[in-house]
């Protein structure tokens, strides 16, 4: 049951990836430990998967503190292109890496579809495998 | 006839280093282990890890096959580092099944004929003198003949095993024996090691348990691991944290521990977390660094879940902040273990590590240890420190 959970988190992250202009997808735990990835080499899951809890945990916290509800994502725009951290079920983050030159329709409609999976297939687990 | 392998030592290491220690150097020559587990990957994992870690130390292993062909085995048993491969003798049980020409000297002709196993094996046992045996596994045999003749078999290899002062190792579930019989199996072996799973949050946790069976012997915790490729089995650490009060060295002290490290730092202060990967012999831990400043506790939330370990850092020359690392480490929730690290203890003024245990009224099973983050002194120490107190023997 846990090697089927993985693939299909991996498949997940392999269709999302095929959209143009995505360099890289994570999937993290909100505490900070690595699910799953589908990273160029030369990145470090482990780091990245760190970051984007950190990242969605001080974002969560600034829309609490602000009155703006709950949180859905946090993004860091840079020239290269944006790193969207977006809440996948209660545990999960998916980590989106993509250049500045993607479609961002289609990348929304990708990331929408993954997280529903992700949140999926993360929620009957919980018993002892 | 082989030639004799290396001389070796008394004890039969596992190849993890903080387990050796724990268990005096290995398990003692002769031994039984009984490797115990609901599910059948796990206890294959530690029983290939052990034969092949004999193989890389130039003993002999001998491995007991009953589910894989030959050339699959000693292909997986690769992934566990390499050695003399002619130090590997594997006893082929499947190539019959498979009415194929076996390729290893020992093979069982008839697996129908409980008769003929025992036989082969005993042979092989005799002429090879391995240092350490593999049976993998008992539930093949308690499956397919009756239960008192497979114990009878169980016990004379035991003895066969004991009469070359070698380690012999019986992977089983247990499917249809009861409670009794499982007492019994427990009371012929001298060490019985347990594997478990768990999935949290999608993340697959292994541990496992080792217990001697004698009165008054070792016992450790669950002690998590994971595999790796070409290295065997670790002891894994899926998270120590490293917290203390505002300027104490946390994030020197992670930057000591690891080879590569990041620290999400402004002005000096940590304000998100510090995170690095350490290795050192035998255990792999992810080190979280967590922000001293009280403004900063949310992050410390994000991060102190399934935490296995405390580092609590303190500054020796500080002793006003000694509440205010107490108050941390109840953040982290009670019963897990945590070493003090009295950091800048090099400083003038820096109290004594009793006075810190004194003043911070510090149970006395818990570690005070002098360090200098900036010099790397120390911090080693205690985190294999913190390893043993993890790990566990009593």
């Amino acid at each position: 049951m846990t090697a089927d959970a993985g693939a299909r988190l991996q498949s997940v992250l392999a269709e999302l990836r095929r959209l143009p202009g995505i360099l890289g997808v994570t999937i993290a735990r909100r505490d900070g430990i690595l699910i799953a990835h589908s990273l160029p080499k030369a990145m470090d899951p482990k780091k990245i998967a760190a970051m984007a809890a950190a990242i969605v945990g001080t974002s969560e916290m600034a829309a609490v503190e602000m009155g703006l509800g709950s949180f859905n994502q946090s993004i860091v725009d840079t020239h290269v292109g944006m790193m969207m951290a977006t809440g996948a079920g209660e545990e999960a983050i998916l980590v989106t890496m993509l250049r500045n030159e993607a479609n961002m329709g289609l990348i929304h409609i990708g990331v929408d579809r993954a997280v529903e999976s992700i949140a999926a297939i993360l929620r009957p687990e919980e018993v002892p495998a | 006839m082989a030639a004799p392998a290396r001389p070796v030592g008394a004890r039969a290491k596992t190849g993890i280093p903080v387990l050796d220690d724990r268990l005096k150097g290995g398990f003692p020559r002769p031994s039984t282990l009984l490797l115990f587990s609901d599910k059948p990957t796990e206890k294959r994992i530690f029983g290939e890890n052990f034969a092949v870690q004999g193989i890389r130390a130039g003993e002999r292993s001998l491995y007991v096959d009953f589910f894989r062909a030959p050339q699959l085995a000693r292909g997986e048993l690769k992934r566990f580092g390499s050695g003399d491969a002619s130090n590997l003798v594997l006893v082929d049980a499947t190539s019959s099944q498979l009415l194929l020409p076996s390729r290893e000297r020992y093979h069982i002709d008839d697996i129908g004929s409980l008769e003929n196993i025992r036989e082969t094996i005993i042979t092989a046992v005799r002429a090879e003198k391995p240092s350490r045996i593999i049976i993998d596994s008992m539930e093949f045999l308690v499956d397919r003949f009756p239960k008192e003749d497979v114990l009878r078999l169980w016990r004379e290899l035991i003895e066969v095993a004991r009469a070359i002062g070698a380690v012999i190792c019986f992977l089983f579930i247990n499917w249809t024996l009861e409670e009794r019989d499982l007492q019994e199996i427990r009371g012929m072996s001298d060490f019985v090691v347990e594997f478990q799973s768990s999935l949290r949050g999608g993340v697959v946790r292994n541990s496992m348990r080792i217990s001697q069976m004698a009165e008054a012997g070792i016992k450790t915790n669950w002690i998590p691991y994971t595999f790796k490729d070409l290295i065997g089995l670790t002891v894994y650490f899926p998270r120590i944290l490293v917290t203390g009060p505002f300027a104490a060295g946390k994030s020197t002290v992670v930057k000591a521990l690891s080879e590569k490290s990041i620290s999400i730092d402004r002005m000096g202060t940590t304000v998100a977390f510090d995170y690095g990967n350490v290795n050192i012999t035998g255990i792999e831990a992810e080190i979280f660094g967590t922000p001293g400043q009280e403004r900063f506790e949310f992050i410390f939330k994000i991060f102190a879940r399934e935490v296995s370990g405390v580092l609590l850092v303190i500054d020796a020359t500080h002793p006003d902040e000694l509440p205010r690392a107490k108050q941390m480490l109840d953040l982290v929730g009670p019963r897990i273990p945590y070493v003090v690290l009295a950091n800048k203890s090099d400083l003038p003024g820096a109290l004594s590590s009793d006075d810190i245990s004194h003043r911070m009224d510090l149970p006395q099973d818990v570690p005070v240890i002098p360090t200098v983050a900036t010099e790397n002194r120390g911090v080693r120490e205690a985190l294999l420190l913190l390893a043993e107190m993890i790990i566990g023997v009593r």
